[in-house]
């Protein structure tokens, strides 16, 4: 068994499976697998693959090409997943792609197929929910910042939706625990970038807390819930409690 | 920051109107897609976006206020009747402008449900909502969701000028019958409130007629593959005498065509379990306002005793719960499925089943059509299958073109095997040896849950004689019952 890794990046991933594609060594006999690796297996050979930007270049424009717009969007998605099975699952389901073609999205009897759709919607509830549930709070100069935990990278899901919705404000999300944010300044395009410690904690020292709207919001949100028709276990299923981290109603 | 005014915080107003406005089902903002602008805040989603739940677990969705808790009408069920003695508020429009604005910005809310108790008179109150959402939408630039519950018996000039602000409307029906209302709510007519809904809908069918749409309201993209939904049937079809929809008095006419009037729907609420109304007539009455009026949503509020009175029910009567989720559940196969409210209740049996949901109650009364053959069945029967819904019955539809389908490739695809095994065949196969036989599998659907999977490898022919009734056993034996068994009392 051959097992090809890499590091958790897009580019990484499509680069990994280019080069998995071309050793030739048998879709049976390889694995391609996402670093940080915890077990090594015996009898296994592990190649490192690093991001190349020709490679990457070509495995994207084949999957819309051969497959379809679509099926490359569930491949994106499926790699923002946290799960590290996610690259496997991938390149299972480009196999099939290659050969049946754009029809593959819907062959849901196929385990191959059936893996990517869970993954991909799971990431998409996830960025749903969070489209939901991320709170901005606001700083000095009226710039709103929403600090989220996501388990999928969803912020890239995240910003065209908020920058439709705040078009004419100054908002960023930070990602905390992928240390990467989108910023949006007033009537401009976001874009995302990486924060370092020092940024991380420059941002912290600066946040306000003395909105006046916390307290407002906090006292609505409790005063608008029915006590006869009390439940929290539905409160939980709607809105599960690892969700609730930076929401200020639970804070 | 100003916050102090006429003696009340905004915080206690705000905890005021929320409390007042709470009862108040609908915080859906659902129904129309908008893009944002720059300079403007503010988009709108389809689908409808939740932004917190709350203790009862009901979304929250848009600030729920009311403009005002002054009421001169007296309905006997509502917390902000003339006869209770409250605390009483009223919001100024800028007051209101400034909390959506600043929640939304926030991403708390996401938009706004104004709601309102009848200050002074309905045309006093309708001109103060109207001044709110105004100024909320032209010096606030707010773009945003606005649902407006419009106060029956308000001029229609004023309902139609709100039309243009806000994207959707309501007005609530409260009691489905006429008699129900005029025991409870003494001030309100049915035929007042039925006026400027029909009102509503008719400048809804204009402009969507402008725009070269259809007159109706659309509906679930699945419905098109039904053939006989309550939308199909409807007896009423308002394509005869519309108009050119009138232009916004406050603003010269755009080119970019009419101004949308209302274009989430309007939608209406009941309270249930206040007066004696069984379920059938609840449901046909939502049935006829989808077909007459063109309603988007029906909502069922269960009844919450919040005054004394001799009409109503007392005051430690449980809110029907169940009653109402038995309902919304009804509502969504009439919607949803192609149901009819003919085919779920009739007049001999009229309340729905307590123990099975209303789709496997029907489906257990018409085992003549079952088992359906998942890899051939069109998509209608397939909605008809306990287990199936919406999404899986389409996915089902599209997969099975590929290749056959198997029982594993069905719970994966999100399909309720639980209750559909008893309905389904896959490949001509079922899931396991079952007799098609309505007590058998009645008792299996109620019994799911606690009975092991065996039993339907195995199925019993009759049931076991037992001395008890296990299948009601509700109260469990506490310590005191313990200490009984061992001294002998029992």
């Amino acid at each position: 068994m051959t097992i090809f890794t890499c590091l958790d990046r897009f580019e990484d991933m499509m680069t990994c499976i280019y080069d998995a594609w071309a050793s030739k060594l048998g879709h049976k006999n390889i694995r391609l697998l996402i670093e940080p690796i915890g077990n090594l297996e015996l009898f296994c050979e592990y190649i490192h693959i690093d991001a190349d930007e020709k490679k990457t270049a070509s495995v994207i424009s084949s999957i819309q090409r051969k497959i379809s717009f679509e099926a490359y969007q569930m491949v994106y998605r499926c790699a923002m997943s946290q799960v590290p099975e996610k690259l496997d699952v991938i390149y299972r389901f480009l196999l099939l792609g290659f050969a049946y073609g754009g029809k593959v999205v819907q062959m849901l009897q196929h385990p191959a197929v059936i893996a990517i759709f869970e993954l991909n919607r799971k990431v998409l509830n996830e960025a749903h929910l969070f489209r939901e549930f991320t709170r901005f709070t606001s700083m000095q100069d009226d710039v709103l910042v929403a600090h989220i935990e996501p388990k999928s990278d969803i912020l890239t899901f995240l910003a065209p939706q908020f920058e439709d919705r705040m078009p004419s404000e100054n908002w960023m999300i930070i990602d905390d625990n992928r240390k990467t944010a989108v910023v949006h300044p007033t009537d401009c395009e976001f874009y995302l970038t990486s924060l370092s410690e020092e940024e991380f904690q420059r941002l912290e020292a600066l946040e306000d807390k003395s909105d006046p709207f916390v307290e407002l919001w906090k006292g609505f949100f409790e005063t608008i819930g029915i006590k006869e028709r009390k439940n929290y276990r539905c409160q939980r299923n709607h809105m599960p409690i690892w969700y609730r981290k930076h929401a200020t109603e639970f804070q | 920051m100003e916050i102090l005014s006429e003696g009340l915080t905004l915080q206690e107003k705000l905890n005021i109107l929320a409390d007042a406005a709470k009862y108040d089902v609908a915080c859906t903002s659902s129904g129309v897609d908008r893009r944002g602008q720059k300079g403007s805040l503010g988009n709108s989603c389809a689908a409808g976006i939740c932004h917190s739940f709350a203790s009862d677990g009901r979304c929250i969705s848009l600030l729920k206020i009311l403009q005002s808790n002054e009421c001169v009408y007296d309905c006997k069920y509502c917390l902000n009747r003339a006869s209770n003695d409250r605390v009483r508020a009223t919001f100024t429009p800028e007051e209101i402008c400034q909390l959506v604005i600043e929640f939304y910005r926030r991403n708390y809310i996401e938009g706004l449900f104004l709601s309102s108790g009848v200050c002074k008179n309905p045309t006093y109150t309708m001109e103060l909502m109207y001044r709110t959402v105004y100024l909320l939408r032209t010096q606030y630039h707010f773009n945003g969701y606005i649902h407006i519950k419009a106060i029956p018996s308000a001029p229609p000039e004023l309902l139609e000028q709100m039309g243009y602000l806000a994207d959707r409307m309501s007005i609530n029906l409260e009691l489905p019958t006429a008699e129900g209302l005029k025991q409870l709510a003494p001030h309100k007519t049915q035929a007042a409130i039925l006026r400027p809904m029909g009102q509503i809908q008719h400048r809804i069918a204009d402009y969507r007629l402008a725009i070269g749409k259809d007159a109706r309201m659309e509906r679930s993209s699945g419905n098109r593959y039904l053939s006989d939904t309550i939308f199909d049937t409807s007896p009423k079809r308002i394509n005869e005498n519309h108009q050119y929809p009138q232009t916004r008095t406050f603003q010269s006419p755009s080119p970019s065509g009419p101004t949308p009037f209302v274009p989430a729907g309007q939608s209406t609420q009941m309270i249930i379990g206040a007066t004696g109304e069984n379920d059938y007539q609840l449901l046909t009455t939502s049935q006829s306002l989808y077909q007459q009026y063109d309603l988007k949503r029906v909502f069922y509020s269960a009844y919450v005793p919040l005054n004394e009175d001799s009409n109503l029910p007392s005051l430690d009567t449980a809110p029907p719960l169940l009653r109402e989720h038995r309902l919304y559940q009804a509502d969504w196969l009439l919607r949803y499925y192609g149901f009819h409210a003919e085919e779920l209740l009739s007049a001999d049996r009229p309340n729905f089943n307590v123990l099975l949901d209303p789709k496997c109650d029907w489906a257990l009364r018409h085992l003549e059509l079952f088992p359906v053959e998942i890899n051939r069945a069109d998509y209608a029967t397939l909605l008809k299958v306990p287990g199936i819904g919406t999404k899986s019955a389409m996915r089902i539809v599209q997969s099975r073109r590929t290749g056959a389908l198997s029982f594993e490739a069905l719970k994966k695809i999100g399909v309720v095997l639980k209750r559909a095994k008893y309905f389904i065949t896959c490949q001509g196969r079922m899931m396991y040896h079952i007799r098609i036989n309505e007590d058998f599998i009645t008792r299996q659907l109620i019994g799911e849950d606690y009975q092991k999977s065996w039993e339907i490898d195995n199925p019993q022919s009759y049931r076991q004689l037992s001395l008890f009734d296990d299948n009601l056993l509700q109260i469990q034996p506490d310590n005191a019952d313990v200490h009984k068994t061992v001294f002998g009392q029992i």
